[in-house]
Parts: structure tokens; sequence; C-alpha cells
């Protein structure tokens, strides 16, 4: 708006101008050199007022100036005037009404006519003017108004109290009002007067008569309207004077608008009249061409449409400025004007000036998004003319208008001061007025506040400034120099409207407009708008527009200064604007580099050395070269935070493991990427720190180089192994390589090249040593880069992602790591390196058996330790034990529960490093076979960490086993003895001798006594050998009868035992003689007996036996039922010499009648063609009660068995051959005939008379068994070796 | 003399985190050289498309205030100039679409618009003065769901694209998408219903 001339804009404010105070500076008009010397003078006669009341009322009245204030339809403080105030001391000047004539016409004689008329100096008429004699209108006009001709001229005088004064001075403001009031009816202007009188002296009632009646007759004297004379009581009160001052204002108001309102009323009569008027000289120079009636059309409307305004009818002087814009830009005024004509110009300042004002009206009526719509109508309608007609759109000029045009609007928003649109309101555009709300809207119609404008001005005034640089050369020399062909065409081509000639608006050789300062200016003046309402990125946006300018101005310092809060503060690198970070970047760190700031070009050379930036070409993407060329003071250090910027390093680590012991090492893999741009020199870090929470600092690593790492360069990834070492001290350079809170604690160190190259991994295979039990993560990692110019810490947190858990194999292989953590290793408490070993541990222990095992603790701690035994033996009924501990009492255990015995805390003393102590546990012999779990916990302190007892714990499985098993046969056999009769007096028992004699043993038995064999066939389960020494049977006595036992153990006489192998069977006989005590009682008895094997392991000491006791199933013996039993004997003897062994065999039947009644049985035994004997074939048996009797038959068998030529096999067992025998009887039925012999069937039938029930034959020798279809007799084969077998056999 | 309507030059959907995940930049019409080419660089698009956010983040303030907004179309965020304006909606997951319109980005000849004008379409030739409010609402619709498209894809991880950590995102590189936008961008034109 300043480009404009001053004043074409301005608000139209009535104009009050206040005359006779004194202030101390002349009134200056502003009168142009010509006019001021046809100007005319009004003065006061009177000295000017210099009393603080006049001061304080005149402070008043400028202070209530409304020219500055917003020009709004608004009443911001319920004024009801507004003033725009100037102020004269005495004397003030009017420019001329009508202007002379020009000199160098004469006065033509009154005669001539018609006679010359004379204009206004500001009119088109007057050649005087500049307008003269075909322009529309000009500032000047406008500034008549505003600044020359008041429409209230305010005068000051004092209303002197002093009686004796009174009428004198009374009479000399009379004069001098009429003396001002002729001047001004003499200039020829309708300014009103108004008069303002200030009385000194106190207001009384008295007096108060006495004051009106002087002020009636000072208006009367000066002939003043009532309206325009005020008397402004003599006050100390300032709310009373500004009561007045308001009074009067508003007052004068009215009479201001009033004046106005009969300008306007002349201007639209002259419009009405419908005539050209005549200029006063006839144009002689150039065209000759006078305003046409529709240029004077548009004068008047102007004209009319500026009275309005005074006045604030804003709709009319709306009507009247839209007509003269009408009219303007018909085809009857702009259209005819020639574009070279400097007349264009001025018409279209003139169309400015009227949309401007047309704005004004717009913005005051609240109408904004018809204001925007107006404002783009006008730039449409320029446009268009400008293209039809002038110079075209496309030049400087043009986007100077632009500019401009975008800048006015821009000040009127902010005149308008409009409350919606306040910073504070927060909002960006208005909402369309009802009346358009539902049309068809341009966006750009929603009026936006003043930034986007000012932005709109920049962009325009960067196109003006391309188009400017496209200046050809010659068009940028000074005409003065260039050919005046030159200088014409030249003129044409540019449009130079409001902005300067091409070789001052870019000359050739010196500075010509700054183009770059104005886009500036206009950009800072939007950012500032965008900032108030929070538009931060809008207002970063326009800041590097901001930036690209001062770069081009050299303005170094103001860029970083601007751009530096940017790239701190804003989000665009966090959210991934990538373009917007990488141009930030690029303008600071060009704009740091020239002004010396070493850290924001490291930090932007950093940044964009990662390939998520586009590669600049011609960059050497170096980071030590980075600060080639920028201007240091000191090296400077420069610090990272993690996210501060995209970083082309990027890190990882895994723990390979989720836990980890304390005093173990952990594998950990520590990758480090390089994200930077190919071709990018390879950076060497001389140092990354991984920093850890936990037990851990941190690890170092520093840089060395291998020289093998060229060789990778082609690589993705170089997988490296690093040997971590205890850094130990301070040592100066790592402390400056590690961040300062990590200063104290574990910190590891490894040697590593840690030269990156672009695209590249490094990858360090670790063992990183877990020291306390918790957690331990990797937090961070610091990696360090120290060159000779500067230093630059980066660090880089790392982040738990699960796709990103890859395991390096190899530099080319990599696996995931199945790991939701792989950052943490927890740390499990420090495992225990006390070693519990059983040095002889045996798969099983035999029950019957002590068990002595021993144990070994072995202390594999670096130091001693005092350790304390806990053993838990656990299972059914566990036996006590014994714990021997060299060097320590002996202790037993207690049984706590049923199932478990513990011995808690047995002391084993200290024990030395790598040292054993031996630990004995005995255990009785278990008697049954079973299972436990023997635990043994050692606990110990060491006494580096006396407070935390260590605990290694070894579990054993006692398997205690019974190494025999046994099965039992009870065989009868016939008892030799007869039987007692029952009727014998002696085996009746008597009476006891002596009722109390206790001592004497009981009477041998007398009862009936009955013989048996007992066949044990045991086979041992043990794992091993084992030798049985000795067996025998335990009888349970019997209160009815007697038992006793004889053994056949078939063990060899020496005692030694023999040695029982692993699942064989053996076995033992044993004779059993039972007795029942006395005759009477014969009825069953119950035999409950075990067997006892005496056994030793081969190896130990024959001395220590040890029993196993095989408990017996209960065998019945006795009863009263008869019995049969039937035994053999075999007998041969030669008949003669030389005819084979005759075989005999004796067969006894024995009928045992233990019952009480008379028993018959008949016997009858079959002839049979396998064998001959005699014998009763058939025959009665009568058996007393409790007796028995035996029928003998003797035998010959006839199959017999001549002479074999087979050889009986001596050392076979009998068993075997009874195996044999079984096994042949299945297979052939009819055939009996087995190896040594056979059996024959005699058919021997036993029946008891009386029921005619047979009774079963029971085999009660050997060579007898019972068949399948009755008693079998065995029948030797008989042989040369008879004699021996035969003594076998009778041995059996 | 031709006539300009308006015409999409940019689309862009930013994520939750604010971060861009797709840019769709289309040409617009330049009368000076008669040829049609984006009005701006993709940097100066990127900065439009990222001062919007400004707006959607004064504007949820004041619709939360205001109680409004709840179907997410936040209409004219605001005319970057008096060529360019932004429009935009937020989904209720934070995902925003921004549409760029150049409202003088497509020439149609004086025939056609005379054409129009004739009443066999008035829609185009009346749309050239401006844009109604809710003009936009079509081209979100297509845009909203293009983007539910992607989002049932199941290697479409959103999360990867707008972390929920609240930090950046990846952009979105799916062809089918682009070429979704691509269709929105180039076939909507003022007083368009369906997309």
């Amino acid at each position: 708006m300043d480009e404009y001339p001053a004043g074409s804009l301005d608000h139209n404010v009535p104009f009050l101008l206040t005359l006779g105070t004194r202030t101390g500076t002349a009134y200056d008009a502003g009168l142009s050199a010509t006019l001021k010397e046809q100007a005319v003078l009004i003065r006061s006669d009177l000295a000017p007022l210099d009393s603080d009341q006049a001061h304080a009322l005149l402070r008043y009245i400028r202070d209530r100036d409304a020219s500055e204030l917003p020009c709004n339809g608004r009443d911001a403080s319920g004024r009801k005037y507004r003033f725009r105030v100037k102020t004269a001391e005495r004397s003030l000047l009017l420019p001329p009404r009508r202007a002379r004539l020009p000199e160098g016409i004469e006065a033509p004689s009154p005669s001539a006519t018609p006679a010359p008329v004379l204009h206004s100096p500001y009119s088109p008429l007057s050649p005087i003017s500049p307008l003269y004699p075909d322009g529309l209108i000009d500032t000047q006009w406008i500034r008549k108004h505003q600044d020359l001709v008041p429409s209230v001229l305010l005068c000051f005088y004092a209303l002197v109290s002093d009686p004796t004064l009174a009428t004198l001075c009374d009479n000399q403001i009379k004069t001098d009002i009429n003396n001002i009031r002729a001047l001004l009816s003499q200039s020829g202007y309708k300014t009103r007067l108004a008069v303002v009188l200030l009385s000194d002296h106190v207001s009384s009632a008295a007096s108060f008569d006495g004051v009106q009646e002087r002020l009636e007759i000072i208006r009367r004297g000066s002939g003043l309207d009532s309206k325009a004379l005020f008397l402004v009581p003599s006050t100390d009160s300032q709310e009373e004077l500004e009561r007045v001052a308001e009074n009067m204002l508003t007052t004068l108001y009215a009479v201001s608008v009033e004046y106005y309102r009969d300008l306007g009323r002349h201007s639209r009569k002259k419009r009405g009249r419908g005539t050209v008027p005549q200029p006063t000289v006839p144009p002689t120079s150039g065209t000759s061409q006078t305003l046409s009636l529709a240029g004077w059309n548009v004068r008047y409307d102007f004209k009319s449409a500026m009275f309005a305004e005074y006045r604030l009818e804003m709709d009319v002087a709306l009507r009247s400025y839209e007509q003269a814009y009408e009219n303007l830009l018909s085809s009857e005024v702009m259209e005819l004007i020639p574009s070279w004509s400097p007349r264009w110009n001025e018409a279209r300042f003139l169309a400015d000036v009227i949309s401007v004002h047309c704005l004004r009206c717009l913005l005051w009526n609240g109408q904004h998004s018809a204001a925007a719509r107006r404002w783009q109508f006008h730039r449409e309608r320029i446009a268009d003319l400008v293209e039809r007609q002038g110079r075209g759109t496309k030049n400087y000029g043009w986007e100077a208008w632009e500019a401009r045009w975008a800048v006015v609007m821009a000040d009127l928003i902010d005149k308008a001061d409009i409350p919606e649109l306040a910073p504070t309101t927060l909002r960006l555009y208005l909402p369309p007025e009802k009346s358009i709300m539902g049309e068809r809207l341009q966006p750009w119609e929603l009026l936006h506040h003043t930034g986007y404008w000012y932005r709109l001005a920049a962009k325009h005034l960067q196109a003006r400034k391309a188009f400017a640089h496209a200046i050809p050369e010659d068009d940028r020399r000074s005409p003065s120099i260039s050919p005046a062909s030159h200088v014409a065409k030249s003129a044409f081509t540019y449009d130079t409207y409001m902005c300067p000639d091409p070789h001052e608006e870019y000359p050739l050789g010196h500075a010509g407009v700054d183009h770059g300062q104005m886009i500036v200016d206009r950009l800072m003046r939007a950012r500032a708008e965008f900032l108030k309402r929070r538009q931060a990125r809008f207002a970063a946006e326009v800041t590097l527009e901001c930036a690209r300018e001062l770069a081009v101005a050299k303005d170094w310092q103001n860029i970083v200064q601007l751009l530096r809060p940017i790239r701190k503060d804003m989000p665009f690198r966090a959210e991934g604007w990538i373009p917007i970070a990488e141009e930030l970047n690029w303008a600071l760190r060009t704009a740091a580099a020239e002004v010396g700031d070493a850290e924001l070009v490291l930090l932007a050379d950093w940044e964009l050395l990662s390939r998520d930036f586009t590669k600049r070409p011609n960059w050497h993407y170096d980071i030590t070269k980075s600060l080639e060329g920028v201007g240091l003071k000191s090296k400077p250090s420069v610090s990272i935070q993690d996210g501060q910027l995209i970083s082309f390093v990027s890190a990882s680590f895994l723990f390979k493991n989720e836990e980890g012991k304390a005093g173990q090492s952990v594998h950990s893999q520590l990758c480090i990427r390089s994200n930077a741009h190919q071709g990018s020199a390879p950076v060497v870090l001389q140092s990354v720190y991984v920093s850890f929470s936990g037990s851990l600092d941190g690890v170092v690593l520093r840089h060395r180089e291998n020289g093998q790492a060229s060789q990778h360069s082609h690589s993705k990834a170089i997988l490296t192994t690093v040997p971590l070492a205890r850094h130990a001290g301070s040592d100066e350079q790592l402390e400056s390589s590690t961040p300062d809170e990590a200063s104290n604690g574990i910190t590891l160190l490894g040697p590593a090249d840690l030269t990156l190259r672009p695209g590249q991994a490094l990858v360090f295979n670790m063992e990183i040593p877990l020291r306390e039990p918790g957690e331990t993560r990797a937090d961070s990692l610091t990696v360090n880069i120290e060159s000779e110019a500067f230093a630059l810490r980066q660090s880089l947190t790392f982040q738990e992602r699960s796709n990103s858990n890859i395991w390096y194999i190899s530099g080319s292989a990599t696996k995931p790591l199945p790991h939701p953590h792989p950052l943490a290793v927890h740390v499990l408490p420090r495992p225990p390196k006390m070693e519990i070993r059983c040095p002889v541990w045996n798969e099983q222990y035999y029950t019957d058996e002590p068990i002595t095992l021993k144990f070994e603790a072995e202390n594999g701690e670096d130091v001693e330790a005092l350790a304390r035994l806990d053993v838990l033996l656990f299972g059914e009924k566990p036996p006590a034990f014994t714990v021997e501990i060299p060097g320590h009492e002996d202790q037993i255990s207690s049984s706590v529960r049923s199932e478990e015995a513990r011995l808690s805390g047995v002391p084993m003393g200290t024990i030395a490093s790598s040292k054993t102590v031996a630990v004995c546990l005995r255990l009785p012999p278990i008697e049954r076979s079973s299972r436990f779990d023997l635990t043994l916990k050692v606990t110990y302190f060491l006494p580096t960490n006396p407070g935390t007892p260590i605990s290694q714990t070894a579990v054993f499985q006692l398997n205690v086993v019974n190494p025999f098993e046994a099965n039992y046969g009870l065989i009868p056999r016939v008892h030799p003895d007869p039987w007692p009769s029952l009727f014998d007096p002696e085996g009746i028992p008597l009476p006891a001798a002596g009722a109390g004699d206790d001592h004497v043993s009981p009477p041998p038995p007398k009862g009936i006594s009955q013989a048996w064999c007992l066949v044990t066939r045991y086979a041992s389960f043990a794992s091993e050998p084992l030798r049985v020494t000795d067996f025998d049977v335990a009888i349970q006595p019997s209160p009815t009868f007697r038992c006793s036992s004889t053994k056949r153990t078939g063990l060899p006489a020496s005692g030694t035992g023999r040695l029982v192998h692993p699942k064989t069977i053996e076995e033992a006989a044993f004779d059993l003689v039972a007795q029942k005590s006395t005759v009477d009682d014969r009825s069953h008895a119950p035999l409950d007996i075990s067997l006892i094997i005496k056994w030793t392991r081969p190896d130990a000491d024959p001395a220590s036996v040890n029993t196993t006791t095989l408990p017996i199933p209960r065998f019945t013996l006795f009863g009263t039922e008869p019995r049969v039993l039937a035994s053999v004997s075999h007998h041969h003897h030669p008949h003669h010499r030389n005819q084979p062994l005759m075989m005999m065999i004796t067969l006894t039947v024995t009928i045992e009648n233990a019952s009480s009644h008379f028993l018959t049985f008949g016997l009858s035994m079959e002839p049979s063609e396998q064998f001959a004997f005699s014998g009763p074939k058939q025959t009665s048996v009568n058996l007393l009660p409790v007796s028995r009797r035996s029928v003998q038959y003797r035998l010959l068998p006839t199959t017999a068995l001549a002479v074999t030529t087979r050889q009986v096999k001596d050392g076979e067992s009998g068993e075997e051959k009874e195996q044999q025998k079984g096994e042949q009887q299945e297979g052939e039925e009819e055939e009996e005939e087995e190896e040594g012999g056979m059996w024959i069937r005699p058919v021997l039938v036993v029946r008891d008379k009386y029921f005619q029930k047979v009774l079963r034959v029971i085999p009660a020798s050997e060579g007898l068994r019972a068949g399948k279809d009755g008693l079998e007799v065995w029948v030797p084969r008989l042989g040369p070796e008879l004699g021996a077998a035969e003594g076998k056999m009778s041995e059996r | 003399m031709a006539t300009t309507i308006p015409s999409i030059v940019c689309l862009g959907v930013i994520g939750r985190n604010n971060n861009p995940l797709h840019t769709s930049i289309f040409p617009s019409y330049d009368p000076s050289s008669n040829s049609y080419h984006p009005i701006r660089t993709p940097l100066q698009f990127s900065l439009i498309l990222s001062s919007t956010l400004d707006v959607f983040e004064l504007r949820s303030h004041q619709n939360q205030a205001a109680g409004v907004g709840l179907t997410g179309d936040f209409g004219l965020l605001h005319a970057v100039d008096d060529r360019l304006a932004a429009y935009g909606f937020e989904t209720n997951t934070g995902t925003r679409f921004v549409v760029i319109v150049d409202m003088r980005g497509r020439r149609i000849d004086n025939a056609v618009a005379a054409g129009f004008a004739d009443g066999r379409d008035k829609r185009i030739a009346g749309a050239a003065a401006g844009l109604r409010e809710g003009e936009m609402r079509p081209v979100f619709k297509a845009m909203q769901a293009v983007y539910i498209r992607l989002t049932q894809n199941p290697f479409y991880d959103p999360d990867e694209h707008s972390s929920p950590l609240g930090h950046g995102g990846k952009k979105i590189m799916s062809k089918k998408f682009t070429e979704d936008m691509r269709r929105i961008g180039e076939n909507w034109t003022p007083g368009i219903t369906n997309l």
C-alpha cells in the first residue's frame, strides 16, 4: 500500500482543523510550490492560546484522531464521530479554489467570448494541473480533501473572566471570527467554522448568566450558528473536559457530515449536467484532446463516492465506486487511452485506487468473500486489459503489480481488523457470508488471513525477479548510453507501471531493485502471521523460501538464525518428510559453512550421508572433508542424540540366548549398518560404545586397522569376532569416548576394524561375561568419530523389533533369532561349581545287604568353600542312614515322614579349592526291594561373598532289588516209622505232673508223623553272579505239631558255596518230618516256612554273609482224609550170569486212615502188557481208625529193556531227566520209552468200599509220578553202568 | 479463449504419525506453454502437504471443542494461494487424505465449454467458477475405499506404516494403490459424484 502515493488509498475521514492553540510547529499545508504561491491564507490575529486548558483540550481532540482507526463498521469505543485532526497555530493555507491562468497565456480581454473560465487547480481543465488536458483525477485531489481543506475549522479562543478585559476580548474574538469567516468565504471553500471558547474563571451560578450573555453576544456578533459555538468551562476535572469535548466533537461531526454531503451533492449535480466542461485554455500540446464525457463521469462518480465515504455511507460509496470503475474500464475511457500514454498508467492507477476503496467498503460491510472476489475480479480485469492493450503479463512490471496488489489486500485486511480472523481465533480463513453461501466459490474467495496474502505477494515478487533477471543486457544499460532506437523499443516492451525501468530494475553493473529484500520482507511478514496462528509447518515452508532468497543475498547469518530452530524443533525428519529435511539440510549446511558454524555443518553432512536423501552429484560425501573451508576457532565436538537426525548409521544388538548365568558369558552380536550413499567415503569410527543397563556398564570397541578389511569391501556384511578384555583403570581416552554417565562400573574393551563402508554392515561377535544376576539390557550405541578437524559422537538407541532379530552366521548367511527380547539377557544366579560325584554307582543294590555309598564333593570354585551337606532319602519306608565324613562325627538320619529320611546340615568343613571331600553314606540292609531317591545337597559359602549361600544338588536313584526268587514244591513221602496206635495206652497224654511246672519241656510228640520233601527252585535276579554259601529253611513252630528239616543243598561241602549266575535256576531240597503232638489231633495243620539263602558278593569278604529270607507260601499238612501213598523200590539181580540184569520193581501202596472211622478199601491191579506183577490182583484192605497198611506189588517190566547199548550219561542230574521225561511225555502218548528208561503205567485202583469212591494214588517216592491216567512207575534202562545209575537212583 | 476448470494436482495420504504415506502428483494446465505439467515440484508439494498438518491440528482442536466434524471431512483446509487449495479428510484411525486442487488446472476448449453451456452438461461449465462445499467428498470416499482395500491386503501391515509408537513409518509401495490414486486424480472433475 505504501507504494501508492500517500493518501491515495487512505480511508477518508472528515477533516477537522483547529486554529488558535500554540503547538510550537508551523502549519504545513503540504502544497506544491505553484499552488502555495496561489494559496489562500487564513489567519487569526489573536495570539494562540497557551493555557493548560487549551492544551488539554487539544490533546484530547488529537487523541481522538480516527485516521488510524481500523476500517470497519464496528464502533469500537462507542464513538459517534470520526475526525482526522490537524492543528494550526495561527494561520493556515488553503489551496486556491481557482487556478490562475498560466503565465504564458495572456488574460484574454474581457470582451473575448467566451471569457476563460477559471477552474480548480486539481481539475484537468486548469492548465496548471498535471491532469490537463485529458487526465481523469489524481491523488492531488484526494489529498486536497484529506489534508488541505478541512470540513470544520475549529477556532480556539479564551473567554477572559476579568470583567475589565472581558468586553475588549469578546470584541476581539468577534472581530477575529468575522475576519476568518470572511477569508473562508473568500477562498470559496464551504468549510464550516466553529469556535470553542475556553473560559478561565471559576463558574458559579451568578457568573453563569453573565457568561451565557457574553456567548450570545459573541455568537451574534460573529454570525455563528448556535451549534458552532462551544464553551469549555474552566475546570480541573479531566472528565468534565472530556465530556465537553465529546459533546463538541459529536456536534461538529454532524456539521462535518453535512459539509461532505454538500460536496457530494455538488458532484452529482455536475454529473447530472451531462456536458463536458471546457478547459480554461484549450489544449495546444500533445493530442490536444480533452477529457471525454465518460471520463468526466468517472471523475464525478469517483468524487461522490469519496464524499460518501467521508460520510461513512459505505453502500452509497461502493455503488459510486463501482460505477466509476465500470466506466473507467469501459470501452469509452480506458480502452481509448493508448498504452504508451502516461494517461494509461494513470488510469490503471485510478482503477487500483477505486478497487481498493471498493474493497474497503466491502470489508467495512463485512462482505469478506465479496472482497476477495472483488480483488480477484480487479486483477483479472486488469490482466485482461494489460494483455489486450498493454504490455502483457509476462514481464516484471505485471508481477510487481500482482505482488503489490496482494500486499494491498493484506494491508486492507489488516486495517479492517476483522475479529473473526484475529490470530487468537486460530482461524485461517473466514466462512463465506450468508448471501453467497451456497454458491460455487473459489477457495481463495474465502478470505484468508494476511499471511497468505503476503506469501502470495512474495511469490509474485519471485516471479518479478525471475522476469527481471531475464531482461537482456541491452535493456539493462542506462538509456543514456544506449542507442536511442533501442530505448524506444524497450519503452514499449516493459510495463513500468509503478515500477522502475528495466535499466533500474536490474541494471547492468550496479545494484538495482533489491528483489531479495522485498521477498524476504513479505515472507517474514507472512511467517509472523503463520506463527501467530500456530501454522508452524507453513511458517517453516515460508522460512525455507526466505532462506533461499537470503542465500542469494548471501545473508548467511540470518539463514542460520532462521533455519536452526526449524531444524531443531520441526518434526519433518521424525515424521518422514524427507525431501523437506533434505532441503533444510542443504540450505543450512551452505549457510553454516559460510558462517563458520562447524557443528551445523557436521550435523548436516552427517545426515546427508544417508541414502534416504537424494544424492547430489559432485558432492564429496566424505565426513572428514566436511569442515574444509570452514573457518574454525576451535576443534568442534558434536554430540548427536538418537532421533535428532536421520542417521545413516543404524545399529542393532542381539543376545543369542534369553538366559545366561552369572559368571558365565553369553554370545552377542553387535551390528552397525551403514546406509550411506554408494560411493561415499568410508567412515572410520574411532570407537563405538555399547551401553548396558544391569551389571555391565558398557563395551567399547576401538578401531584398529587390520588391513584385511579392504578385501571385504564388496561384501554386504563383515563378521568379526572381537575379544573383550576387562578395561582396567581410568583411561583418559576412554573417558572421553564414553558418555559421562557411565564412568564407573565394568567396561569391556576390544579392538576391531571399524571402517564402515557405504551399504555395509559391520557385525561383531562378542562374548559378554555376565557378572551379577538380574537383567542385562543393551541400551544404546555411541559412535565416535575423531578426526583432526572435529569430533563427532552419535548415539543410537537399540530398538526391539520382532522382524529384525537377524543373527549373522557368516558375512552372507543369517538366521532369524526366535527371541522376543534380544536386547536383554536374563542373568540367572551364579551356578555352583561344587561337584558331587559318586565314583562307583551300581544300577542295583540288593536287599538284605548293607549298602555303603561313597560320594565325593569337589570344590570347583576358585576359592575355598565352607560347606554343609544335606541328605534326603525319599521313597517308601526309607531306612535310617548314616553319613560319615572324615574328620567329622557320623550322623544318623531322622525320619521326618514315612516316605523320607533326612539328614540336614552335616558339616563338611572347609573344602579347599579343587579339593575333594569323601562322603560315605551307609544304609542298613533293606528287606524289601524298593526304590529311593537320594538327594545330596551341598550348601556352601565363599569367603568372597559370605552372605550368599550357593548350593549344588545331586540326585541319585537307588534301586534295591531282591537278588533271588524261588518257587517251591512240597512232595509227600512215606514216613518210615509206624504210626502210633490209637489203642496204645502209652500214647495217651497224661495230665501234667505239676500244674505250675513251666519248666517241664513239652512232652515228646506222640502223634502221627508225616514225611515230606520240600523242593525249592531258586534263581538269581541279580545283575551279577552271587555266591550262595548256604541254604536253610526256617520253620515256623506250631503248637500242634513238630517239624524238623534236613537239607539237601547240593552245595559243595567246602563251604565256599556256589557261584550262581544271573538268570539260572538252581534247586535245593529239604526233607521235612512233621509229627503231631498227640494222636488225637489229626486235623489239618498249616506249615509256615521260609527259605533262607546266605550269599555274598563274589568279590566281597566271605565273612560278610548276607541272608536273604524268602517266605514260602503256606502248605497244609495232615488231615483226616485217607491217603494212598505209592512208593517204589527197584531191585535187580542177575538170574544168570550171562543173562541181562532183571529189573524187579517193588511197588508199595500205603493206605493211611487218619480218620476215626473204620474204612474198607478195595485194591485192584490190572494186568498189563508192560509188566508182569505179583501181588493181589484184587483185594480188600480194612483199616482201623488211625492206622495204615501197606500192600506190596512186585513188578517186572516186560517190554523190558533187556540190554541197551545206549549209554546213560553220567552226571546228568535227575532234574534234567525228569524234565526230559516230562517233555517226552507230552510229545508221545503211547510210547513211554525215554532215554535211560521208561514209564510204565500200572492201573492200580484204590476204592473206598463204603463210599465207592476212587482214591488218588499219590506218588510218594522217587520213580513215581502222577501221570495223566494215573500212577506211572519209572523203569530205568539197564546197562553196564547200571550199577552206577542205580546207585544214583537210590541216592535220590 | 480456453476456459480452465479445477483439477486435482496432488493427492496425499498422511499417516497417523504425520508421516507421508503416499503422494500422487498430477499435471495441470499451463496456459503460457499450452501444455500440461506439474505446477509445483515434488518438494513443494511435500511442503504443501506437510503444511496441511497444521490445519488438521488446528481444525481438530476446533472440531473437538465444537463437537463437530464427526464425519472426518475437514472440507477446505486452506487455499495455499489463489490457485491451489487443499482439502482434507481424516479417517477415524487418524489417516488423513489431502487433495490439492488447482482451480485452473484443466483446460476445456471453448467449443466444449460452449457445449456444456448449451445445457448438455451445465455441471462443468458452472464449475469453472469455483467449488461447492462438499465437492471433494466423492474424492475422499474413493480414496478411503482404495485405502480400505489396501488395508485388507494381508501383506499390508498398518503398524509398519504408522508405527503405534508414534514415529514415522514406511510409505505405501502398493502399485495398485498408486494406480487407484492416479485414477481418482485423473478422473475427478468438479461436480462428479462418483469415482
